[in-house]
């Protein structure tokens, strides 16, 4: 058998794409724009017209030195999603900032406050000329698979496992749900096919001797360097076999990602815990109560690196550090350049009535801004509270503070050497 | 400036590759690993250092001649390689280091749409050099630790190009003997350049290692690469070379870098050539240092794998990646292996005996934490 070095995922199609002016005048023609191409693309007529609404908001918040707006649309099956592109680095994102709109004054910043609300997920992102790129995402909804009926007496493992053809996925995604296995990435093949063809998770299949799926492993992109890893669903009875499936799966997955961009697998919710294959770096609070581990594989080297440490968490992370035996250089960061704006990104989880937060802008007012976020998500009834920090980005720093504050505590520490991943928690 | 779109100008083979980060220097690795030593056991470096005559040279050196040039194709060291091994001065090509002759061979045979086959657990320097260059890497799955004779055959096909087997194989140290290279060089048939690393060829002891020279004579589709890094210890001066048939040198001359070799490499190499007593002291180091490291794995009960070279691999109880960390923050550098698609294996350099106790007694510590 051959393996071939994975290609990078190309863009299903054409995109289509405007660039406007920003502020009120040109807001209805984004808007119109949107739905438009929405509907031509055969996006769901539900979903374009809310990404439509997301456009007239952001572009009539939009200042007048923010430059030419850039709008496309991005079908990305299993989700639609509307990037809008600001060239200037110039621009106040504290409008997205969900907590301030209380202390909005001005209708531009409700704008782009009302454009976060109506997106499943916010993401932000450095556009490629400089300036930013603003991705609202809206999830599409599947209808609930109907029970499968898995075969009785499947067969052991036969071969190596495959990066599995459509049937196969389907297949092995129908089983898993039908036995409750491999826990929510594995449910409704629909939707994992088309994660999996937007390049939004990666799997392993495992065969028997009848090419019949027995097992499975999935993984997705977590932020920038990393790979959040789910299952493996096995389909095999306790035993031998099924412990030498869950390693198989395993090593496929960690060969499959060797030589890559990705310096990590993590597991936020271990379905199944691989012994020996991870570490542990930190603990999470269940929802049902209780904690389970967050657990680690490193795909690469780490050479050491610098963490960016306010001094109310210096004690946690330095201990920890030195318990994952990580080379890293803790330094105090340097107090932001802006004295204000700081905003947070929020991605919810509205099933999982769960929020993470991330630093979207730092600034001087970073540590109240982040203590606001954390109430106004309470106060809205999201159980689960997180907050993600990248300890290589000295802003980032100041957000911990107030995230404390606000009943927040470090979880875990997911090593990256260009810049730690500090996961905090509510009750943690 | 207006509108400077970089990624327009960039080739998408470019845009998805990673770059290779290597490590950081020694005085920040103490550092941030809080140690004040380090044991280099990750680069399968020679603790020999170079031979003698090659010492000399170097010392010898007058600084200012740093301002010259040196002479662009390695004119006395292409001739003093091609006495020793019977060959003309033209079928020898250096370059810096063997990592660079790679790239001149896959300028010279591959255009976008060809693909090189090689292994999928060998040195990555094949893989990545055909990746940035627009050229399809196909990667044969090792059999046994080894590289798949009948794998590679399978895979061969209009627009392969280069077969790059890695003799004795970093990092299992599986190697091919001359009969097994003679026929697949036959089954190839002249299909594709079959080129043959054999840069920890010096260390083979083993009478029925190729001689991949004699080879060359019937079969002028193979390339063979030697390095100056490991066995004869100029890994610093990064110096490498290869022979091939002369009209294949002639063609693979064409996209080679003229003046790429510096000074001190082009005479602390010609001054190595071809010192026996040398080699001998290495191989009598590495099979000392090879038992004693089967003994702490017989002692701590792990697997250990390796053939020819100077470097074996231990499959560890717990993640590669968190040994690797461990040992750094107790002074000793071993490789990681999960990034040569052997997750959970750890490769270690036959350093000197302080280098291999230091990593023996750091390798325990760290498993007894479990
Ligand atoms: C198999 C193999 N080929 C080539 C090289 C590169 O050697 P050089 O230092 O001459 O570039 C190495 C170095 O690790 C190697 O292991």
């Amino acid at each position: 058998m051959m393996q071939r070095a994975a290609a990078p995922a190309e863009p299903v199609t054409e995109e289509p794409a405007l660039r406007l002016p920003p502020g009120p005048r040109f807001a209805a023609v984004g808007a119109e724009f949107v739905r438009g191409a929405g509907l031509a693309s055969g996006i769901e007529p539900r979903l374009a017209e809310r990404l439509a609404l997301i456009a007239e908001e952001v572009l009539a918040a939009a200042p007048p030195q923010a430059g030419l707006v850039g709008l496309a649309l991005r079908d990305r099956r299993h989700a639609v999603r509307l990037d809008v592109e600001f060239t200037s680095t110039e621009l106040d994102l504290a409008g997205l900032d969900q907590s301030r709109v209380r202390d909005l004054e001005d209708g531009e910043d409700v704008g782009l406050y009302l454009a976060a609300r109506l997106a499943d997920r916010l993401t932000t992102e450095p556009a490629r000329r400089g300036g930013l790129v603003l991705g609202f995402e809206l999830a599409r909804s599947y209808p609930p698979a109907p029970s499968a009926s898995v075969p009785e007496a499947l067969g052991p493992l036969a071969g190596l496992p495959v990066d599995p053809d459509d049937a196969t996925l389907a297949l092995l995604v129908d089983w898993a749900e039908a036995v409750g296995e491999g826990g929510p990435a594995f449910r409704t093949a629909p939707r994992v096919l088309d994660q999996r063809r937007v390049g939004d998770l990666f799997a392993r299949v495992a065969l028997d001797a009848r090419r019949r799926p027995v097992g499975g492993i999935f993984w997705q992109p977590f932020g920038r360097r990393l790979m959040a890893l789910s299952g493996p669903a096995l389909l095999l009875p306790e035993g031998d076999a099924r412990q030498a499936l869950a390693a198989a799966l395993l090593e496929a997955a960690l060969a499959a990602l060797a030589r890559g961009a990705t310096q990590g697998l993590v597991v936020l919710e271990p379905a199944q815990v691989l012994p020996g294959a991870f570490e542990v770096v930190g603990h999470l609070p269940g929802a049902a109560g209780g904690q389970h581990p967050v657990l680690f594989r490193a795909m690469e080297e780490d050479p050491g690196g610098i963490a960016w440490v306010s001094p109310g968490l210096s004690a946690w992370v330095t201990a920890m550090v030195r318990r994952l035996g990580l080379g890293r250089d803790i330094e105090a960061p340097p107090p932001p350049a802006r004295a204000l704006g700081a905003a947070m990104a929020a991605e919810t989880d509205r099933a999982a009535a769960r929020v993470t937060l991330r630093p979207l802008l730092a600034a001087g007012d970073a540590a109240a801004v982040a203590e606001r976020n954390v109430a106004l998500f309470r106060g809205q009834g999201f159980a689960q509270i997180r907050a993600l920090l990248d300890l290589g980005q000295p802003g980032h720093a100041a957000f911990a503070e107030g995230l404390m504050r606000a009943g927040l505590a470090p979880a875990a520490l997911i090593p990256d050497a260009a810049g730690d991943l500090l996961l905090l928690a509510d009750g943690a | 400036m207006k509108a400077f779109a970089l990624e327009r100008l960039v080739p998408a083979h470019v845009r998805a590759f990673e770059a290779y980060v290597p490590a950081p220097p020694d005085d920040v690795l103490l550092r941030r690993f809080g140690v004040t030593h380090l044991h280099r056991l990750n680069n399968n470096e020679n603790p020999l250092g170079p031979p003698p005559a090659a010492r000399a040279v170097l010392a010898r050196r007058d600084a200012g001649e740093a301002a010259l040039y040196p002479q662009g194709d390695g004119w006395h060291l292409r001739r003093t390689l091609a006495r020793h091994f019977d060959l003309e001065p033209e079928q020898v090509i250096l370059g810096n280091g063997a990592s660079e002759v790679i790239a001149f061979v896959i300028k010279t045979f591959c255009e976008p749409g060809d693909n090189i086959l090689t292994a999928d657990r060998t040195f990555a320097v094949y893989e990545w050099m055909a990746s940035f260059s627009g050229i399809e890497p196909r990667l044969v799955p090792l059999l046994d630790h080894g590289f798949d004779d009948v794998g590679m055959l399978r895979a061969i096909e209009g627009r392969t190009r280069v077969v790059f087997l890695c003799n004795p194989n970093n990092p299992t140290g599986s190697w091919w003997d001359h009969a097994r290279l003679a026929r697949f060089l036959a089954a190839v048939d002249g299909r594709a350049i079959v080129v043959v690393d054999e840069a920890y060829a010096e260390f083979a002891e083993a009478p029925g290692f190729p001689d991949s020279f004699a080879l060359m004579r019937q079969h002028p589709n193979l390339v063979v690469f030697r390095s100056f890094s490991k066995m004869w210890g100029l890994a610093g001066l990064r110096i490498g070379w290869m022979a091939a048939s002369p009209p294949v040198a002639a063609m693979v001359r064409k996209t080679s870098i003229s003046y790429s070799v510096n000074l001190l490499a082009l005479e602390a190499a010609r001054a190595t050539v071809w010192d026996l007593a040398h080699i001998a002291a290495t191989q009598a180091h590495c099979r000392a240092m090879r038992a004693g490291l089967a003994a702490l794995a017989g002692r701590l009960g792990l697997e250990m794998l390796g053939g020819i070279g100077n470097f074996a691999m231990l499959r560890m109880p717990i993640p590669d990646t968190v040994v690797h960390r461990r040992l750094m923050a107790r002074g000793v550098m071993a490789r990681a292996m999960t990034s040569f698609r052997y997750a959970g294996w750890l490769r270690v350099s036959f350093g000197d005996a302080e280098a291999m106790a230091a990593f023996a007694a750091a390798l325990e510590a760290v498993l007894a934490e479990g």
